[in-house]
């Protein structure tokens, strides 16, 4: 077998799972249950496998990169489809469901490979495969007006951004004659006015995917209009994967070229673009009546906290950002959760449906409060030390004083709009005869997984070493004799 | 260890609060704390206060994100041991002034019990993380009880108590991050920041860094004129909640004030601090003038507190043993007088009464009817005026003093608001209690039930035993100024 | 810089060239055969029998289907040629790739059948 097929093990099996959903769903008439089954047995192998024989090494010229670093990456990536899957088993309609599950393990494949390259034609074909699944799946509900306008402002958007994304990835190529990241980084600086055009437009694609200002335009409108376990996944796992990969580009590939406040690079795009996504994000998100939108909006200001980790240009960061985004994303998915579970039972996800939430559902609302609290960064959950951990390091470089400052006053106004939240679940009683009185057919594994990921945000912010020492550990230069074991000879 | 039992036993009495059946919850949330009560007593009475003892006892470190320098540092000195012994005095009060909870009890206990044990967790920590994030856990908890069991404008006053507290953090939190970038020690260790053999930080830096980490922190101790927060949502709140505003979590923000702000940068220090002095007696005198002009009883009293949180900051800020001494014992004195007064308004009065209009209940006959609630607001009217015998004189007094030494001008506001204070304390009282005049037949009110009277009881005996037998808080607080690290402080000052 | 120039005259030359015609067919149409409109004359043609109903049918969105199934294994036609024409210089494990190649882009048909895409409706 050759050394390249027994290193990509993990996403071969997740391609097979992917398939045979997909071939499962036409060959047997209500295929739900055992469509779901495939899914969960097949993503549970695939991540097994990049467990226990994760195969490591360069191939291609850098075209599949395998590092500890990527295996931690793949494997929180491939976690939160797993995620995405027991939501659509909760909330999917039946028409069509089996695709809907193929189209997860399609994105997540995609995630993964795009956690795994080293090469920009690469990272291009991942970003692609990641997001063309996501549009469909965004448009999954096209019966309503919402959803199929969401999905395809989505799609114009992503597909604006990705020709940008390859027009500058061609540009860069032509000038440097190189696509692959590592060849990148010997180049000086950014001198050449067409590899500074080329550099802002891949920004540019990027920026799209985590949702930066100006670039965000399509985050409410999907949030809001696609299905919840649908948004779920892409406020989870696509931000993860883009976040790395944006990491790498710009640390591993354009290095030299960060710049500063006097000199050109991209440190200064990503702060001004910080700046503004926190700043639009938070102030938006006060005005907000329904909890997706809100979400969304929130999930912009989140990207504009990642940015300003990026933007100080210090490798040291690295390891702050990704711990935070590995966290925001456990913490949306699980916000996510129990929205699907309020629109259960109340049909809707306006502030006005969650409440009465705690006396029916205390065990909800308390995972409620963990999540939201998480994203305010309260102390002791994750998010908080998410934050502190990033402004600390972005305050190494100390040009950057006054985007911490912005920051952290910015968070401390969206305690505000969370705190509303909260105060329709928690404080404000339900409407005379509201459903959550009666018992609802509330579905179990979701509140399983609700509550799991409830208690995980909460032990990550108790001990916090629990994510971030693998996380530094694999950061190090790997010693010769790291040789992950493969699964296949 | 036997000092973080009590915030241990807070946190953990609140998950069983929550996990057990509703009729327990009073019960569980009682235990749990007379359990940090009897915690902090203990380690108070086993404070060593021999000459040659350590300062700092009972300490607790070990790693906690090594990546960071951030360890998990408890211990207690005097003014610790004071504070901690003052939040386990409150926490029962509260829970015995909150026994008629009748609406989602377990809740209301759990979110009571999560802020005590956060109120512990900062008078212990040593460490600026644990510290910061002691702190912000007490911010959450306020928010709900306040806006699910609050009375006056209940969801307004919950949210401007709640972003003004969270207001105050981000300056905190941001003067922390630049201080540990600044520092290049790469700890977040209180101790190793302010060890008087570091290179101190560039003055240049102190003098922005000290007025936003020390406002950051005094907002939440009512620092005029960033106060308003703190009549509003003191009177919103339900009684167990007002007392643990205004008896300890005001005393969070001076304790920030005190042990981090003013040890780590004392040239900021030297260079605000009059301007901040100058605050301070204008929170004195300005409190007390709108306290005599309400005509709600617990409007005033929360006026009150905010007076009375002004000759703390004035104490803070006088930069000598007799000032900041008497803050500290301010700091105590003020939340047990503080608390038995809103224990009296609220739950005594309110609850019964349904009015808080002083001409209201003026005409209700409350000597007649509520004679032992006449008595402790009495009691509690006099310790706060400053009678000597109680702890208030003590505290005050030597405030004054210390101010004499330092800021001899501001002894005039500062004066004036001690007479304002006693004269609208002894309005509200006669109003209330002892109108002129015969009044109609009064309407019959429920008796003082004995929860009740136990907290008045052990509110009333802690200020009267501070205030006849001082010395008992006075030397750990006064010796505690001794270790290298508050040393500092008073180096600066005049003696 | 030469290089430049004659690729300014090229582009030159090719935006004049379809224009020159155009102009001609213009001046020609404006100078010889001035318009006379009459009914037979604007009338559609539709193999000499009276056309009936309007020239405007609606277009049946339906259609793009098959242009997106059409288009995938039209790609993929593309992909088969220059491994057709390299063949017998390639390796087995070559052969294999293209063979999952084509084999997933069955699995799409097979779905796409068995969804009744390809059933005109």
């Amino acid at each position: 077998m050759s050394p390249l097929l027994a290193a990509l093990a993990p996403e071969a099996v997740l391609l097979v799972t992917a398939l045979a959903v997909l071939g499962l769903g036409v060959s047997i008439p209500r295929a739900r249950n055992a469509a779901t089954s495939l899914a969960l047995v097949g993503g549970i192998l695939s991540a097994a496998t990049l467990r226990f024989c994760p195969g490591g090494g360069v191939f291609l010229g850098g075209m599949i990169s395998l590092t500890p670093l990527a295996g931690i990456l793949q494997l929180v990536v491939l976690g939160l489809a797993l995620v995405a899957i027991v939501f659509a088993a909760d909330s999917f309609p039946d028409a069509h469901f089996a695709e809907a599950l193929a189209l997860i393990l399609f994105a997540a494949l995609g995630m993964m490979l795009l956690c795994a390259t080293d090469d920009l034609l690469m990272i291009f074909l991942a970003l692609e495969l990641t997001s063309l699944p996501l549009y469909v799946l965004a448009a999954f509900e096209k019966s309503r007006q919402a959803p199929a306008e969401a999905a395809l402002k989505y799609f114009l958007v992503g597909s604006v951004s990705a020709a940008f994304l390859l027009y500058g990835i061609s540009l860069i190529f032509g000038v440097t004659g190189t696509t692959n990241l590592h060849a990148l980084s010997s180049f000086p600086g950014p001198g050449d006015p067409l590899l500074l055009a080329g550099m802002v437009m891949v920004l540019c694609g990027f920026a799209f995917k985590v949702a930066a200002v100006p670039f965000q335009l399509w985050a409410p409108d999907v949030y809001e209009g696609a299905p919840t376990a649908a948004a779920a996944l892409i406020a989870s796992g696509s931000k993860v994967a883009a976040v790395f990969i944006l990491a790498k580009f710009l640390f591993g590939g354009l290095g030299p070229w960060a710049g500063s406040m006097g000199a050109p690079g991209w440190a200064p795009v990503l702060a001004v673009a910080a700046a503004a996504s926190m700043v639009l994000g938070n102030l938006a998100a006060l005005v907000q009546s329904n909890v997706k939108r809100l979400l969304a909006y929130s999930a912009i200001a989140n990207g504009g906290y990642l940015l300003l980790g990026l933007a100080s240009g210090e490798p040291a960061s690295l390891p702050a950002v990704l711990f935070y985004v590995i966290i925001y994303a456990l913490t949306t998915a699980g916000a996510f959760g129990v929205v699907i579970l309020v629109e259960k039972s109340r049909g809707g996800s306006r502030l006005e449906d969650f409440d009465g939430l705690s006396k029916s559902s205390p065990g909800l609302a308390i995972c409620l409060l963990v999540f939201l609290m998480s994203l305010a960064g309260i102390p002791p959950l994750a998010g908080f030390f998410g934050k502190f951990y990033l402004f600390a390091t972005a305050l190494e470089n100390p040009g950057l004083i006054w985007l911490v400052a912005l920051a952290v006053a910015l968070n401390a106004i969206s305690l505000y709009y969370y705190l509303i939240v909260l105060k329709h679940a928690l404080v404000l009683p339900a409407p005379d005869g509201g459903h959550f009185a009666a018992p609802a057919p509330t579905p179990t594994p979701t509140r399983a997984l609700v509550a799991a990921l409830a208690l995980l945000v909460l032990a990550a912010g108790l001990f916090p070493n629990l994510l971030l020492t693998p996380l530094t550990r694999s950061l190090r230069p790997a010693t010769a004799a790291e040789s992950a074991p493969a699964c296949l000879p | 260890m036997i000092l973080n039992a009590t915030f241990l036993a807070a946190f953990l009495g609140a998950a069983l609060v929550l996990a057990l059946p509703e009729r327990w919850a009073r019960g569980v949330a009682l235990a749990a704390a007379l359990a940090g009560l009897g915690f902090a007593a203990s380690a108070f009475s086993g404070y060593d206060n021999a000459p040659g003892a350590p300062h700092f006892q009972f300490v607790t470190q070990a790693p906690w994100v090594p990546a960071l320098g951030i360890s998990f540092h408890t211990g207690a000195d005097g003014i610790s041991l004071a504070l901690l012994v003052l939040t386990g005095i409150i926490a029962v009060a509260g829970v015995l002034f909150s026994w008629n909870v009748a609406h989602r009890p377990r809740a209301f206990f759990a979110f009571y019990l999560v802020i005590i044990g956060g109120v512990y967790g900062v008078f212990q920590s040593f460490d600026l993380f644990l510290l910061f994030v002691f702190y912000e856990i007490v911010i959450i908890p306020k928010y709900f009880l306040i806006s699910a069991w609050g009375s006056t404008n209940r969801e307004y006053g919950a949210m401007k108590l709640t972003m003004y507290s969270a207001a105050g953090s981000a300056l905190v939190l941001l003067a922390i991050l630049a201080t540990s970038a600044a520092s290049g020690a790469h700890t977040f260790d209180l101790l190793a920041l302010a060890d008087p053999s570091r290179a101190s930080f560039a003055p240049a830096f102190q003098a922005w860094v000290f007025p936003v980490m020390f406002v950051g922190f005094a907002v939440l101790a009512g620092l005029w004129p960033l106060h308003t927060w703190a009549p509003t949502g003191h009177v919103a709140a339900p009684t167990a909640v007002s007392m643990l505003l205004a008896g300890v979590v005001m005393k969070l923000g001076s304790y920030g004030a005190l042990r981090v702000a003013m040890t780590l940068f004392p040239i900021g220090l030297a260079q605000w601090k009059f301007p901040i002095a100058v605050l301070a007696a204008a929170g004195i005198l300005l409190g007390a003038l709108v306290a005599l002009a309400q005509r709600d009883l617990k409007f005033t009293v929360g006026y009150s507190s905010i007076a009375h949180m002004g000759f703390v900051l004035l104490g803070l800020m006088t930069l000598n043993l007799s000032g900041l001494g008497g803050a500290v014992l301010q700091m105590f004195s003020h939340g047990i007088i503080g608390g038995l007064l809103f224990a009296v308004v609220g739950r005594m009065i309110y609850d019964r009464t349904h009015t808080r209009d002083i001409a209201e209940l003026g005409a209700m006959g409350l000597a007649r009817t509520l004679p032992f609630a006449a008595a402790t607001f009495t009691v509690a009217s006099v310790a706060s005026m400053g009678l000597p015998g109680f702890s208030g004189f003590i505290a005050e007094f030597t405030i004054l003093k210390g101010a004499w030494m330092a800021f001899p001008p501001l002894l005039i506001p500062a004066g004036l608001g001690v007479v304002v204070t006693v004269a609208f304390t002894l309005i509200a009282l006669q109003r209330t209690f002892f109108p002129a005049g015969e009044a109609p037949a009064p309407p019959p009110l429920p008796p003082i039930t004995p929860p009740e009277k136990l907290g008045a009881l052990l509110l009333m005996a802690a200020t009267l035993a501070v205030g006849l037998f001082p010395s008992v808080l006075l030397d750990p607080i006064l010796r505690s100024f001794e270790s290298p690290l508050m040393r500092t402080l008073i180096q600066g000052g005049p003696r | 810089m030469t290089s430049y120039l004659l690729l300014t005259l090229f582009l030159v030359i090719a935006i004049i060239f379809p224009l020159v015609p155009l102009a001609m067919a213009w001046a020609w149409a404006r100078i010889f055969s001035p318009a006379k409109p009459g009914h037979d004359k604007q009338s559609s043609y539709e193999c000499g029998i009276e056309s009936t109903g309007p020239a405007r049918v609606q277009f049946q969105s339906h259609y793009y289907l098959y242009a997106l199934v059409f288009l995938v294994f039209d790609v993929e036609t593309i992909f088969l040629l220059p491994f057709a024409a390299a063949f017998l210089d390639l390796p087995a494990s070559a052969f294999l790739a293209l063979m999952v190649f084509l084999l997933l882009l069955l699995e799409g048909l097979v779905w796409a059948w068995a969804k009744g895409i390809l059933a005109w409706k």
